[in-house]
């Protein structure tokens, strides 16, 4: 992915990107959602550049952001406010007076293999975000995952080391928690597709009583059905990222839409073509059950789908 | 050569159509400016001659050529000037079958005609062919540069206001059940044309039966080929879904265009917009409405640059799951009031019209349950199911409830 260049596509020119729009990052996501490569992508080439191109640029953010760009840098995100994907509410991270970082932090997705962690902790009123590189000394305990293929971990820091980012705005956090929606959205909307496809050519291929699966009328109305929402998933998160690559002032509620239609669409899409199939894909040597999986893995990612369904209310009720 | 130009710039051609009608169109009195009434034939000719009438169409078949953005902008227009007349290639069913399907001596001799008043019923469904829609058996049999038609149709809306129906009939018996049937621009006032109105759940009574007996359509009046019509109705029927899927068939017509979701404001006045559920309910209703004009814009887009039509063949369906639900949360938050009705009790009246009127999305224009079948065959490619009248001449057929009588 780094010699073509779409590891850096949100990170500017100036440090070594392509410079692109949420659109592009959108277009990548949705395919390496179809292929359930389990890479950090949002978090690494989505949030963090985001994060560090909108605060104050050292010469450290700038050598991180070409270190993503050259694909040498992976960076896990991991905390208790809502920029990190997976929220642990138990979190003790604090900073130090000395500047460094201790506690303990769990459901850090990748955190085992980062090559960097972004911790972001705090109140939703004062947000700390702290980089911390993984030659500075921290503790890992791998976490078991559902998605065999997702390995989160907890982090125990003892005054470790780390730089605070500055220069940050309240928008700059809310706008790379939106980016981050708007991406993952993408994402859940390529594997729904992925998923469903696989399933429509099962249906056209297995036969019983003499027929083709597909001709059953129980099946095809289920599959109509998915239709609707895989179209509708890819339909509001192309509005999402195109709201934000054209600063939209209603981003937040196209983020927030496009945030519980692929949610649920991915949910029920996966969850559906395991019934489809048959007891082919009860069995682990099928890919079903690794797209039903990984979409209750992001089930909870960056906000479940009623926190979002209660954020679009509310810019409903804002916006008229 | 017309004044409105295809290469001319959205602003430009906003204030070209926009003079235009400053010069034909008073719109505060809602009249022509040249005369004293609003005539609806005179005002839709004057459109018409502009090529405003169905600006998408090419100059030489009566429009602009102009894009589906252009139109929008020419829409914009009118609607600033509170003039009515155009957007008919968007709306104007038969007109826009007749373009699609019809032999150029038809097009010349009826499009100024059908563009300019009549209203056009649609005569499709019969007591024994519903979604089953092949099998009609209102018969049309030649007689000279005629044909003499015969046979019952219903769920005809708009049957008594209209002017032209049109009409499949069944010109061949021996072929099966597609392939014997004729699609007709057939003339409804006419002695053997009978209409009685049929009182709808709604209270309204837009729909009829309709009662023919040896009434007569001129050969030139066949849209497209003979005993072809089930390929010239495809375009009719998609053209019908799409007006569907767009939503236009939900609200009680004199319902005031309001700024905030009517549901929300349903919500605070029966004081329930702080429950969390309700509020969970809310958002997945409005959601649902979104994304289905989400989708039709990409419809739009596919349907330009890719000719493809089956995005479009989904918002329908959408639309169903849409006006159903709707009208389910605005019962549930009135809770008991919504047994009331009556002019007394507007919201509960609306509600209840509502959760009615849902099923003429559901039902009218093919059920939910074929939009189904369609989306999975045609769009997903599944294979279709056992068809036991499939290659049988129709006399053969069964239909209804029991063996079909021979032609
Ligand atoms: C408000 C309204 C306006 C209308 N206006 C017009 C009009 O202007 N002109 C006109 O010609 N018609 C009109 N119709 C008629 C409409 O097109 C038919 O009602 C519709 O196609 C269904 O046919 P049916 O009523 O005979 O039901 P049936 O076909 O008898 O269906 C009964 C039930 O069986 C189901 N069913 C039937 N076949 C299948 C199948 N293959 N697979 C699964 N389920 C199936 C249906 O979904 C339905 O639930 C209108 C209907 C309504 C409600």
């Amino acid at each position: 992915m780094a010699d073509m260049g779409l590891l850096g596509i949100v990170i500017s020119e100036t440090c070594g990107g392509i410079g692109g729009s949420d659109i592009d990052a959108a277009v990548v996501a949705e395919e390496l959602g179809r292929s359930l490569l389990p890479v950090p992508f949002i978090e690494t080439c989505v949030m963090v550049p985001s994060l560090l191109e909108s605060g104050d640029i050292t010469e450290e953010t700038q050598d991180i952001l070409s270190a993503i760009v050259r694909g040498t840098a992976t960076i896990a995100i991991g905390g208790n406010t809502a920029l990190a994907p997976y929220r642990d509410p138990n979190s003790t991270l604090k900073l130090n007076s000395d500047g460094s970082v201790s506690g303990e932090v769990s459901l850090v997705m990748h955190g085992a293999h980062a090559d960097f962690l972004l911790l972001t902790f705090g109140s939703d009123a004062q947000t700390r975000c702290v980089l911390v590189s993984s030659d500075s000394g921290y503790d890992v305990d791998k976490q078991t995952a559902n998605d065999p293929a997702l390995r989160p971990a907890t982090i125990k820091l003892n005054n470790t080391p780390c730089t605070a980012l500055t220069g940050l705005r309240k928008d700059d956090l809310e706008r790379a928690r939106l980016r981050g929606v708007a991406a993952l959205s993408a994402l859940q909307a390529g594997a729904a597709r992925a998923i469903f496809e696989i399933t429509i050519d099962y249906l056209k291929t297995r036969y019983q009583f003499g027929r083709p699966i597909g001709s059953f009328q129980a099946l095809k109305h289920i599959a109509a059905d998915l239709f609707l929402e895989v179209e509708s998933a890819t339909s509001a998160a192309h509005a999402a990222a195109n709201a934000l690559a054209s600063a939209d002032p209603l981003a937040a509620k196209s983020v927030a839409l496009a945030g519980f239609i692929c949610n649920d669409a991915f949910r029920d899409v996966s969850a559906q073509a395991i019934q489809l199939h048959g007891g082919i894909a009860y069995t682990r040597e099928h890919v079903a059950h690794l797209y039903w999986r990984r979409a209750r893995a992001t089930l909870s990612m960056l906000g479940d789908s009623d926190t979002h369904r209660e954020t679009y209310l509310g810019a409903w009720e804002t916006a008229a | 050569m017309s004044q409105f130009d295809q290469d001319t710039s959205p602003e430009a051609l906003r204030v070209a159509v926009l003079s235009w009608l400053d010069t034909h169109w008073d719109g505060e009195n809602r009249r022509p400016l040249t005369e004293p009434a609003y005539d609806r034939r005179h005002w839709r000719q004057q459109v018409l001659a502009a090529g405003l009438a169905v600006p998408s169409w090419p100059p030489e078949w009566f429009g602009l050529g102009m894009t589906s953005a252009q139109c929008k902008v020419i829409e914009k227009a009118f609607a600033e000037r509170n003039a009515p007349g155009t957007g008919l290639d968007r709306y104007h069913l038969g007109a826009i079958t007749v373009f699609k399907a019809g032999s150029d001596a038809l097009k010349r001799e009826m499009l100024p005609e059908l563009l300019t008043g009549p209203i056009c019923c649609l005569l499709y469904s019969e007591p024994n062919a519903g979604s089953d829609l092949a099998g009609i058996r209102t018969r049309a049999e030649q007689d000279g540069d005629q044909y003499v038609i015969n046979g019952q149709k219903v769920w005809t809306s708009n049957a008594r206001e209209a002017d032209y129906g049109m009409l499949l009939a069944r010109t061949d018996w021996d072929a099966p059940k597609h392939r014997g049937i004729t699609f007709f621009l057939f003339p409804m006032r006419q002695a053997g044309v009978e209409i009685r109105p049929i009182n709808q759940i709604t209270g309204e009574s837009e729909f009829n039966e309709i009662f023919i007996e040896n009434a007569r359509v001129p050969e030139r009046f066949i849209i497209g080929n003979l005993n072809e019509g089930w390929g010239s109705f495809q375009t009719a029927i998609a053209y019908e879904r799409l007006i569907m899927g767009q939503g236009i068939t939900g609200r009680r017509r004199n319902s005031p265009t309001r700024s905030r979701p009517p549901l929300l404001e349903l919500a605070e006045k029966t004081h329930k917009l702080s429950d969390p559920v309700v509020r969970q309910r809310l958002a997945q209703a409005l959601a649902y409405r979104e994304v289905n004009s989400l989708n039709n814009e990409r419809a739009m887009t596919e349907m330009m640059t890719k000719g493809s039509m089956s995005l479009m063949s989904l918002s329908k369906l959408a639309m169903s799951r849409i006006q159903h639900g709707e009208a389910a949360i605005a019962t549930d938050l009135l809770g008991p009031e919504a047994l009331l009705d009556g002019p007394d009790n507007s919201d509960a009246a609306n509600t209840n019209f509502d959760a009615a009127k849902a099923y003429m999305n559901s039902i009218g224009g093919g059920t939910d349950q074929i939009q189904r079948n369609i989306i999975a065959e045609k769009v997903l490619g599944l294979p279709k199911e056992h068809e036991p009248d499939k290659g049988i001449a129709f006399r053969e057929v069964k239909s209804g409830t029991g063996p079909r009588t021979a032609g």
